[in-house]
């Protein structure tokens, strides 16, 4: 089994590679874009909490296999043509957006309204009360389920083997395609998954501490 | 009505009638030589030669069909199929570019025009055939049963004493309940995502046999005879085709002349290398004379 596993590693890198770019890129966008999203959902107009709110809805609710079939077939008839790895990556951001956007409103709305009316009562701005009143208080609130998502971006970043982009998970298969021997594969499979999933775990433990400032 | 009113009556029925002749006459040229253009640039023919390389979808994960070898590189019978294609249109059968795709993906890929053509161990079925257009078969392929030959139930005879009990994986497809229930007819059907799994379904003792492709059966059992066991029964023809969009017949036209060349023309040697790299046959000698094509 292990002489198995040896064999198939050089095969693997590339689509390691790809893996990690996925996830990468799905992770800051989505970050990005969810935030923002996110605070708008919060404190935004009506139009916009709404448009956000049906955003985040409808895109929750669709499978999310069935968003990257229609983010790659369906786009380029309204003349949006994206190859299969900005169409696997659109996907996903999208989903995650959907996801880091429910977790800031959780976040902002954990705290208490005694907190923002204090900073109002101080004579903080707006934008100077998310500053330094709201978000250090929600960041603590907003990053241990948001690094569940990454994780859980890394995993789910094996869907875009669908659309033909050989990641990690389709390198793999090639080579059980090649030897038709797929346990010893699937178990190298599950360890480099792991790896990458406890780095990132370990790492969000670290930012957590260094956001435990508040002892309540 | 006099007869200088008459005529003139008849004379302008008369131009009327000409003019309307010749405008239908106009429009005619017009349709005409409007289609002649259509079918020059909106065939994918045209497409093809001037990007200078075919996009061929296909996978990489089923030997002996499509699979990257130890290099690396992409090979096995499919892969022949698109070099004989870009043989045949550039004569250079390196001018192919090879889009990883899904099998789930090969038609949607054909008809929104992501790749040219999808060379996937496609099944030529009625039901596809109204998506796409399928070009010549290239390859016939069976059904057979792979068994482990340490299981107690590792025969056909005794699959079919089995009866409901007896569990059989297969690849996921249109007709793969049919398959299996036509020689097996109360066999429990497991349909799974790739090959490797339905093998690996037959490993983990989940099946009593996988149903997989007679060359498959083969291949695995010569290669590792002390984990794979022939159960003995075979089944079915498969017609192997390409598939292409539907409504262009000079592309369609085009493929079917390239693989009946590369099949039974002069230009034979690339499939028949690949039919004895990958099936271990020789390709029948081409008799001249009657066409048995």
């Amino acid at each position: 089994m292990i002489g198995q596993i040896l064999y198939a590693l050089p095969f693997l890198w590339h689509g390691f590679l790809i893996t990690l770019a996925v996830s990468g890129l799905v992770v800051v966008i989505s970050l990005v874009v969810g935030v923002a999203l996110g605070v708008g959902l919060v404190y935004g107009p009506l139009p916009l909490r709404l448009a956000v709110r049906i955003f985040s809805d409808t895109i929750r609710g669709i499978p999310i296999l069935v968003l990257i079939f229609f983010v790659y077939y369906g786009l380029p008839a309204i003349g949006l043509q994206l190859d299969a790895f900005a169409a696997a990556v659109l996907a996903l951001t999208l989903f995650k957006v959907a996801q880091v956007v429910e977790y800031v409103r959780g976040a902002i709305a954990s705290i208490p309204a005694g907190q923002a009316e204090a900073a109002k009562a101080i004579g903080l701005t707006f934008a100077a009360r998310l500053r330094y009143v709201i978000f250090p208080q929600a960041t603590r609130r907003f990053l241990p389920p948001f690094v569940n998502g990454v994780t859980d971006a890394v995993k789910g970043s094996a869907l875009v083997s669908l659309l033909g982009v050989t990641d990690l998970m389709h390198a793999i298969n090639q080579v059980i395609g090649r030897t038709y021997d797929a346990l010893p594969l699937y178990l190298l499979g599950a360890v480099i998954y792991f790896l990458v999933n406890y780095a990132l775990s370990s790492l969000s433990r670290r930012l957590e501490r260094r956001y435990a400032f508040i002892r309540e | 009505m006099n007869d200088v009113s008459k005529r003139r009556e008849f004379l302008k029925f008369g131009a009327a009638g000409l003019a309307t002749a010749g405008l239908a006459a106009a429009a005619s040229t017009t349709s005409v030589r409007q289609a002649a253009a259509q079918a020059s640039s909106d065939s994918l023919l045209r497409t093809v030669l001037d990007r200078g390389s075919i996009l061929v979808g296909t996978g990489s994960t089923n030997a002996p069909w499509h699979f990257e070898n130890e290099a690396g590189e992409l090979v096995g019978m499919d892969i022949t199929m698109g070099r004989i294609l870009a043989k045949a249109l550039f004569d250079d059968e390196s001018k192919v570019e090879f889009v990883l795709q899904d099998p789930a993906q090969r038609i949607p890929n054909v008809t929104t025009g992501k790749v040219d053509v999808s060379i996937q161990f496609m099944t030529m079925s009625s039901q596809r055939a109204q998506l796409i257009n399928f070009s010549r078969p290239y390859y016939v392929e069976g059904v057979a049963l792979l068994s482990r030959p340490d299981a107690e139930v590792k025969t056909f005879d005794q699959m079919k004493a089995k009866g409901a009990e007896a569990r059989i994986s297969i690849l996921q497809n249109v007709d793969a309940e049919n398959s299996v229930h036509a020689v097996l007819p109360e066999a429990q059907v497991m349909q799974i995502d790739t090959q490797a799994n339905v093998l690996q379904a037959l490993e983990s003792q989940r099946v009593d046999a996988a149903a997989v492709d007679l060359s498959t059966v083969r291949w695995l059992v010569a290669r590792n005879p002390d984990r794979y066991f022939d159960a003995g029964k075979q089944w079915n023809t498969m017609l192997y085709g390409a598939a292409l969009r539907q409504g262009d017949l000079d592309w369609l036209s085009f493929v079917n002349t390239a693989f009946t060349v590369g099949m039974f023309g002069h230009e034979t040697a690339l499939y028949d290398k690949a039919f004895k790299d990958f099936f271990g046959l020789e390709a029948p000698a081409r008799v001249p004379g009657f066409p048995t094509i």
